[in-house]
């Protein structure tokens, strides 16, 4: 034994167990105190890490499932990979709106110059023009791109708050990756349905109207949308959608303004049937019923349909069917298509309690019409 | 605040089957979906009257509700 240790042993041989216990947990609630934050963010920079990663396997995934979708179904002759990695850092740059008025017109102007150049691009790498290919190879590059978007945001604040060493930043982005994982999970569940071809839960609008069209006269009313005359019960029926059985949601907006403007329809209700997002505790496929413009996205749409509605008073009903995120943008789930028939009920019951015989009505089925046709 | 970012997918596997529906007897025939399926596509004839189908419906549900 060294001098040394034999001294250790001394100093030791004076403190009973309990001392020693006291002292480390004193050691313990000091370090707890002064480097709690220091803790939490080491723990949540893991998790972040971990979902970080999560997201890289998402994002490369749906890159790969869209070139391959593009070389082996499209035809896209040579390898498209550096076309398609131009695409995913493609931006849409939103107009000012320090001065707002007008500013929807510039809103549709730059969304429907990045549609056009989305379509002349897959154009441009397909061998083919088939409009359902085509369409599907959008969405496919419209997924991947929004997988790429989420990744490098969330790469970005992880990185900021390691750098600059902020416990808040880290900690508001550890609770908010639950639900961006979630999201990125429903954009990858997506491409599935997408390269089959499949009805997607949003599409329940278009399946409804397509019930009314089918077999009949259609035209073409504005881009990717398509408008029947049929008629119901003495009523004059305008039945419009997005042009199926291609991955379109197709402008309602213009044709809306179309149909009471250009055509000078005086119609006595305008009724939209939209999927929407439930609420946690909510079923999948329960109806609900409602007044304004049942429409998403950007909200041009929306405004162009609340702007004709009003300028011809023209009362505007909506007809909802409650999903998750999931369940609308992945394959139609059962008790969505089941509703179909229900909602043809509600659809008739409006029609019929709202306006009488002899009256103009339009009716628009709002969503993704991959895979219904009309 | 602990693991709260989802682990594995636990989903249950989802099959798609399409709805074929006879406009004349409403006889409704279901199978497995096959690409190129779309809702108002024409089908095959109805079993019971022989007139020409259309397809009524495409949707999926988990292999645990089919049995």
């Amino acid at each position: 034994m060294s001098i040394l240790e034999g001294g250790i042993l001394q100093v030791f041989a004076g403190i009973n167990t309990s001392d020693l216990v006291t002292v480390v947990w004193i050691g313990f609630f000091a370090l707890t105190f002064l480097y709690q934050t220091r803790i939490q963010s080491y723990m949540a920079l893991s998790e972040i890490s971990r979902g970080l990663n999560k997201l890289k396997v998402m994002k490369d995934k749906a890159r790969k499932d869209a070139i391959d979708y593009l070389v082996n179904v499209g035809k896209a002759p040579g390898d498209p990979s550096q076309r398609v990695d131009q695409f995913l850092d493609y931006v849409a740059i939103m107009p000012v709106d320090m001065d707002p008025a007008g500013i929807v017109g510039k809103v549709d102007h730059i969304v429907t110059t990045n549609n056009d150049r989305v379509r002349a691009e897959v154009g441009a790498l397909l061998k083919q023009n088939n409009p359902v290919t085509v369409s599907i190879s959008e969405n496919l590059l419209e997924v991947a791109t929004s997988l790429n978007q989420i990744h490098k945001i969330v790469r970005h604040y992880y990185l900021l708050g390691k750098k600059t060493n902020s416990y808040f930043t880290l900690v508001q982005l550890q609770m908010l990756m639950p639900m961006i994982i979630q999201e990125a999970d429903a954009l990858l569940n997506a491409v599935d349905s997408f390269k089959l071809g499949q009805p997607v839960g949003d599409g329940i609008g278009p399946i409804v109207v397509s019930r009314f069209m089918a077999g009949k006269e259609k035209r073409v009313i504005a881009k990717d949308t398509v408008m029947t005359i049929t008629e119901y019960k003495g009523r004059k029926l305008y039945v419009l959608k997005a042009d199926g059985p291609m991955a379109y949601v197709g402008q309602p907006g213009v044709a809306i303004q179309k149909i009471v403007g250009e055509m000078g329809v005086k119609p006595s209700a305008i009724v939209m049937i939209d999927a929407a997002l439930k609420l946690e505790g909510e079923k999948t496929g329960e109806i609900a019923e409602g007044v304004g413009a049942a429409i998403g996205g950007i909200g041009v749409e929306k405004f162009q349909i609340e702007e004709a509605a009003t300028r011809v008073k023209v009362p505007l009903y909506a007809i909802l069917v409650k999903q998750s995120i999931l369940e609308a943008i992945t394959v139609m789930r059962k008790e969505i298509a089941e509703a179909a028939d229900k909602v043809t009920q509600v659809l008739n019951r409006v029609i019929e309690e709202k306006t009488k015989e002899g009256d103009d009505v339009v009716v628009a089925g709002i969503g993704n019409t991959l895979g219904v046709a009309q | 605040m602990m693991s709260s970012v989802p682990g594995p997918d636990k989903k249950s596997k989802l099959l798609v089957y399409t709805i074929e529906e006879c406009p004349v007897c409403g006889q409704k025939t279901k199978r497995a979906f096959a690409v190129g399926d779309y809702v108002t596509k024409e089908a095959a004839k109805c079993s019971k009257c022989g007139n020409p189908t259309r397809i009524g419906l495409v949707y999926a549900e988990s292999m645990k509700q089919s049995g």
